[in-house]
């Protein structure tokens, strides 16, 4: 008798792609912040 | 070669030296040493059957505890003092002062072993003594003291100083601690005797490792 | 801004590529790959749950090759290499630790067991954050690289001894998990599991390098801002 492991199983995927879907925007924030220290920057040194 | 081993002992002599003079280290690691053992025994209200169970975890979670204390402040008494400075410039292979520092701890952490072994048989009045567990401690403090040194000196540069060595540290030595804790356990109670040499594999096995990863990675640590 | 802060058209190319792959994969283990009879739709989070730990180790192997990379050149690129390494690998680990968890409490019964995998994969999880702590303590990069790189190697080296030691120590005294049959967590392989179990890692292999590379650049682009913010400071003080 197989028995009902439907649950398991979603829970198993949403952990694993939910997982990789908020490294992936920790990276693009990441990516947005430094992007916008180095605009910053580059701004300030033309000011100077 | 001669020369390299001259060094070692150097250090190593230094450091006794100074140690013999303050007895700072050995007895601050007796004492606590002593109380984590207290603490234990009231902890788990060892009654007599668990106490000599539970002998060899005790007393290897009680020397690893111990131990931190002379690889914190051996490396530490040398950068408040300025005494790497000294050291880096005399003309001696740098992995001599890792081996001469890992062999002060050794000792350190003998006596320490040496002293608390038979007070816990003393006072839980279980039988401790066999030639096997020298061994095995003998082994086993080795490996904690060499992967212990080479920490030490790396936790040592880091804005928190001390605080983090335990943390780098117990991961790393978990190999070491299951296999020494499991050889002692055996010698001590019994057990399958091929199972034991394999644990003694283990442990030797972790000295040499981390001995080779001292040799090569010790100087990348310590260069200014 | 220059070229250079523009992601290569090549990456842009993985990153579809790693997408679709995920995609593909997650389509064949739902549809392609049969229903376990003993275990039921649970065993099909196990294609995942390997491909993560998979993606996850060669984060590990990545950031321990480019640890000694570093220490052999003094190049601090490996240094970035080496970090980004460590992240990717901690997080596709603790999708597999939480994934296989899932999939041991209706399987065996509990969410956890001390066996070797999983211990040793908990065990890397302490050494690689305790690596963070102390990237954390050192302000100065060159020598934050330097100390990093030996804790990296120091770490890895431990690993294959701590899966060794406590394979030794379950072996010997084994722990009854729920059933009596010890057989329950393990299957034979059918051709169409086959398809979907090597489908999940080659996406996941793909996956990991579309990840490191984006880790890789976004480091690159941290220490260039460090850099230039150090330099304008210490022209400000002329």
């Amino acid at each position: 008798m197989t028995p009902d492991t439907t649950a398991y199983m979603i829970a198993g995927f949403v952990v694993i792609i939910g997982g990789i879907l908020v490294y992936v925007l920790s990276l693009y924030l990441r990516q947005a912040k430094v992007k916008k220290d180095a605009l910053t920057l580059h701004d300030y040194e033309q000011d100077v | 070669m001669k020369k390299f081993f001259n060094a070692v002992l150097a250090i190593f002599w230094k450091d006794l030296l100074a140690e013999r003079r303050t007895r700072e280290i050995l007895g601050t690691m007796l004492v606590f040493a002593l109380t984590v053992i207290l603490v234990f025994v009231f902890a788990f209200d060892l009654s007599v059957d668990m106490r000599s169970k539970a002998a060899p975890g005790v007393i290897w979670v009680t020397l690893c505890f111990a131990g931190t204390i002379s690889l914190n402040r051996s490396m530490s008494l040398e950068k408040d003092r300025e005494g790497f400075d000294g050291l880096l410039l005399a003309p001696i292979d740098r992995t001599a002062i890792f081996f001469g520092k890992a062999l002060v701890n050794w000792v350190y952490m003998l006596i320490t072993a040496i002293i608390i072994v038979p007070v816990y048989a003393l006072f839980n009045n279980v039988n401790l003594f066999s030639p096997g567990f020298i061994g095995v401690i003998v082994l086993g403090t080795l490996g904690y003291i060499l992967t212990g040194t080479l920490l030490s000196s790396l936790s040592l540069q880091l804005r928190a100083r001390d605080m983090l060595l335990p943390v780098l540290l117990f991961p790393v030595l978990i190999p070491l601690l299951l296999s020494a804790v499991r050889a002692s356990t055996i010698l001590l109670q019994g057990g399958i005797e091929g199972e034991l040499s394999t644990w003694i594999m283990l442990l030797a096995g972790y000295d040499l490792l981390f001995t080779a990863v001292g040799l090569l990675v010790f100087d990348k640590i310590i260069e200014e | 801004m220059t070229d250079s802060n523009k992601t290569p058209r090549l990456l842009l190319l993985l990153d579809i590529l790693a997408g679709l792959g995920v995609l593909a994969a997650f389509l064949l283990v739902m549809l392609y790959a049969p229903i376990e009879l003993t275990m039921g739709r649970v065993q099909k989070v196990f294609y995942f749950h390997v491909a993560a730990s998979w993606s996850g180790m060669l984060g590990f192997l990545v950031a321990t090759v480019a640890a000694i990379a570093y220490l052999k050149t003094n190049d601090l690129r490996w240094d970035i290499a080496s970090l980004a390494g460590v992240e990717i690998g901690m997080v596709f680990i603790a999708l597999g630790i939480i994934s296989g968890s899932i999939w041991a409490r209706p399987v065996w019964n509990t969410w956890w067991t001390w066996d070797p995998r999983l211990t040793t994969t908990l065990i890397m999880e302490l050494i690689y954050s305790a690596y963070l702590l102390l990237r954390g303590g050192v302000d100065d990069p060159v020598r934050r690289a330097k100390l990093s790189a030996v804790y990296a190697i120091v770490g890895f080296t431990s690993v294959p001894l701590t899966f060794i030691s406590i394979r030794v120590f379950r072996t010997i005294h084994p722990v009854l998990v729920g059933s009596s049959d010890p057989s329950l967590g393990t299957f034979a392989m059918s051709p169409r599991m086959q398809a979907a179990f090597f489908g999940s890692l080659a996406a996941f292999t793909l996956l990991f390098i579309a990840l490191y590379w984006h880790r890789y650049r976004l480091g690159s682009a941290q220490s260039a801002v460090m850099q230039k913010r150090m330099e304008i400071e210490a022209g400000g003080e002329q």
